[in-house]
């Protein structure tokens, strides 16, 4: 099976001016695991946040923090290069509604949602300082979850420049996905927490665009000029869920990134529950 | 209006002691020594710092809001304490707020923050209830040069104790707000002694 739906898969993406492509799904009804190009690092962009996501409910567990504290919101930050301050444009964030509130405070549980739903960067540079990267890099650590490396939050343009990213590859953002669905990891509460943050992701052009209405998806994307991926979990009736990660690199002018991510994750549905009758 | 309960810090309990330091000696980013405030209102709910207006436009709570990183006692469970100097300060912002035709808005840890707070980097005028970092005035942000430095200098001129931090990135400098204050002021109220 894995070879012909490679053959599909690179039909999708062949062609069409990617530098990269790596997919990596685990399918909980089939137990089917698969895995291309899996090992190959990218810049992680958005998909960063679901780490801090973890990080959250993980320090809650712990009674490290509580998910209704209150975080003072500032937009103010340093880089981890030279110590430089700072801020997030919000002509650069996919959300403007936390900037309301600068100034105020908002609980975590707040942040997170809209770090995750609206892929807010202001919610995530807060709650990444609140957090710590020794705590996040703990977590992560403790999780086996070596194919997610965090070194600091988003929009540090000097860090940037000098190579200095958050990056993931295939295999660990499914790892880091799959935890979501281990009963042992997190506690019912904080799991079914964490799903629910994800099933409300506002931006679903991707893995979920070109597939059932009766699907849910709980997923994250992320996106940079040359970036986009989509990772998540996949729930339809009268079935286990499936996990899957669709990285993509491509120059800033290749079109239709976002169509050929929806494309990928149309195929693996296909191939996991359309046999059943289901089409997208 | 002030808080009608005044307490000697030094007759709290314990753990509250230990949080608050009062008369305990701490050094500010000049390097000088200074004792922390002794003499505290006793606040017994966030209803009753919200009602109560310690000047015309200014109440308690906003000079008393604080975030997670506050230590949990003081953040958590009530009564809360607040140094005396916070009717002062609260004199202070309303003539500012007069000056400046406009309301005022004080940030979330921008008022009175305790010595076990986790911002602190060293001890300052926040410790004594004696400061204000203003974020916002009218519907204006404090974000850049131009406004810190234009209502910092109006605060400069109402009255010679009344400090403001000037525009910049680094030590004693803010780029995203406004920092006013008014010293290290301990206020012992009518009533109380200073007599150990």
């Amino acid at each position: 099976m894995a070879s012909t739906l490679l053959d599909e898969l690179q039909a999708v993406f062949s062609g069409a001016g990617f530098t990269a492509v790596a997919v990596a799904f685990y399918d909980y009804e089939s137990e089917l695991h698969f895995s291309y190009q899996g090992d190959r690092f990218f810049h992680a962009a958005s998909t960063m946040k679901v780490a801090v996501l973890l990080a959250i409910f993980k320090a809650a567990e712990e009674g490290k923090l509580k998910l209704e504290d209150r975080l003072h919101v500032r937009n103010r930050f340093t880089s981890i290069v030279d110590g430089g301050v700072f801020r997030i444009d919000p002509s650069r964030d996919g959300d403007t509604e936390v900037y309301r509130w600068l100034g105020r405070a908002m609980t975590i549980a707040e942040l997170a949602r809209v770090m995750i739903t609206r892929s807010s960067n202001l919610a995530t540079n807060i709650l990444f300082d609140y957090l710590g990267i020794d705590l996040v890099r703990r977590i992560l650590e403790e999780a086996d979850l070596d194919g997610i490396k965090i070194q600091r939050g988003v929009e540090d343009e000097a860090a940037f420049h000098l190579g200095l990213n958050n990056e993931v590859n295939a295999d660990g953002l499914l790892r880091l996905f799959r935890l979501f669905c281990n009963v042992h990891y997190l506690a019912e509460k904080s799991r079914a927490g964490v799903l629910e943050i994800l099933f409300a992701q506002e931006y679903n052009s991707m893995i979920p665009a070109r597939l059932p209405a009766r699907a849910k998806v709980a997923h994250k994307t992320g996106e940079i000029s040359t970036i986009c991926h989509d990772a998540g979990i996949v729930f339809l009736p009268q079935r286990k869920p499936y996990v899957l990660a669709i990285l993509t690199e491509a120059p800033a002018s290749v079109e239709n990134r976002q169509r050929v991510v929806s494309s990928i994750s149309e195929i693996i549905y296909r191939r996991l529950a359309g046999s059943k009758g289901e089409s997208a | 209006m002030t808080p009608s309960r005044v307490v000697d810090g030094l007759l709290l309990p314990a753990p509250y002691l230990a949080l608050l330091k009062p008369g305990e000696a701490v050094v500010d980013e000049l390097g000088n020594t200074h004792f922390l405030p002794r003499f505290f209102y006793e606040i017994d709910s966030w209803d009753a710092a919200k009602k109560l207006r310690l000047s015309e436009h200014f109440t308690l709570a906003e000079l008393m809001a604080v975030d997670c990183r506050e230590a949990p006692l003081l953040l958590e469970s009530f009564p809360h304490y607040v140094p005396c100097a916070v009717s002062i300060l609260a004199c202070y912002l309303e003539l500012f707020r007069q000056r400046v035709e406009a309301p005022v808005f004080v940030s979330v840890n921008g008022g009175y923050r305790s010595p076990a707070h986790q911002i602190n980097q060293c001890a300052s005028p926040h410790n004594w209830a004696a400061a204000a970092d203003i974020y916002r005035i009218g519907d204006t942000y404090l974000g850049n040069q131009k406004e810190i430095d234009r209502y910092g200098g109006m605060a400069r001129m109402l009255a010679s104790e009344l400090f403001a931090k000037p525009f910049g990135g680094g030590k004693g400098e803010t780029d995203d707000h406004l920092h006013l204050d008014i010293g290290y002021v301990s206020h012992a109220p009518r009533g109380q002694s200073e007599a150990r």
